[in-house]
């Protein structure tokens, strides 16, 4: 079965959610989402979350470095270096997708985040599903949310 | 008093220590899995223990019958993104105190790790 709209809609509330919870005055805007041949666009830090049991494929959080240090900053974390941001890419996509628990149920089972830096898409992140890209429009910047499931 | 904080993420880690830093802290240790949480535990014996779910090596469930099989007194408050109501009800049925959901807000994490350290 693959991921239909009504599905792509929770993972538009789990972001919503996650930027609200960031800044009291949210400025959050979500453009529709678009299919893609295959998983993508990849900006320059990319966390990635293996999802297996209900659905398998992957959920993906992609940013680029400036986003990320705006996001350390308003979480006070005064760090600024690749690991920094490499760790919170990852943590946002495990947010967001353990978040889609609520709805999903238990059975959406997610793996700890991998974390790649650059447009490299490995072999195994091409799951066959749909390729949802979700744009996300936050502060001048532009970051994706990306569901590939099946 | 002694503060155990567990998580795979440094951001994470960090901003827990910060939201929480006041008066009663004497100490706090940080852990990046289940793993290094039971080996410091066993040593140190923390008051109070905030521990994530999804980590590598050792899972935060795992770790929590862990921690409860060296002191089953411990205090320990799950911080997961897991949102799921399954999953907070393992959590607590395996004997954790409390169960936040990420992303974290400062003052229900406060407010949590107070009613932690009046229990």
């Amino acid at each position: 079965m693959q991921m239909n709209d009504q599905d792509i809609r929770i993972f538009i509330t789990m972001a919503r959610r996650y930027f609200e919870a960031l800044e009291p005055q949210p400025t959050l805007v979500i453009e529709p989402p678009f299919l893609r041949d295959e998983l993508g666009p990849l900006l320059e830090y990319t966390g990635i979350i293996p999802v297996s049991g209900r659905c398998q494929g992957a959920v993906c959080f992609t940013a680029n470095g400036g986003m990320l240090e705006t996001i350390l900053a308003l979480l006070k974390d005064e760090r600024r270096d690749d690991a920094a941001k490499r760790d919170l890419v990852g943590e946002i996509a495990n947010t967001l997708s353990g978040n889609a628990r609520e709805e999903f149920g238990s059975d959406f089972r997610i793996s700890v985040p991998n974390v790649i830096v650059g447009p490299r898409l490995s072999a195994d992140l091409r799951t066959g599903g749909r390729n949802y890209a979700i744009p996300l429009n936050w502060r001048s910047e532009t970051a994706y949310l990306l569901v590939s499931l099946k | 008093m002694k503060l155990l904080i567990v998580d795979d993420s440094s951001v994470v880690r960090l901003a827990i220590e910060r939201d929480l830093e006041n008066g009663h802290i004497a100490e706090v240790d940080q852990a990046a899995d289940g793993e290094e949480a039971v080996r410091l535990y066993r040593e140190k014996l923390h008051d109070v223990i905030t521990l994530d779910i999804t980590m590598p090596r050792m899972d935060g469930l795992t770790c929590l019958e862990n921690l409860l099989k060296i002191n089953p007194e411990a205090k320990i408050l799950i911080i997961s993104a897991l949102r799921d109501r399954a999953t907070a009800l393992i959590a607590l049925k395996r004997g954790a105190r409390g169960f936040l959901c990420k992303p974290i807000n400062p003052e229900e994490l406060r407010e949590a790790f107070e009613l932690l350290l009046t229990d």
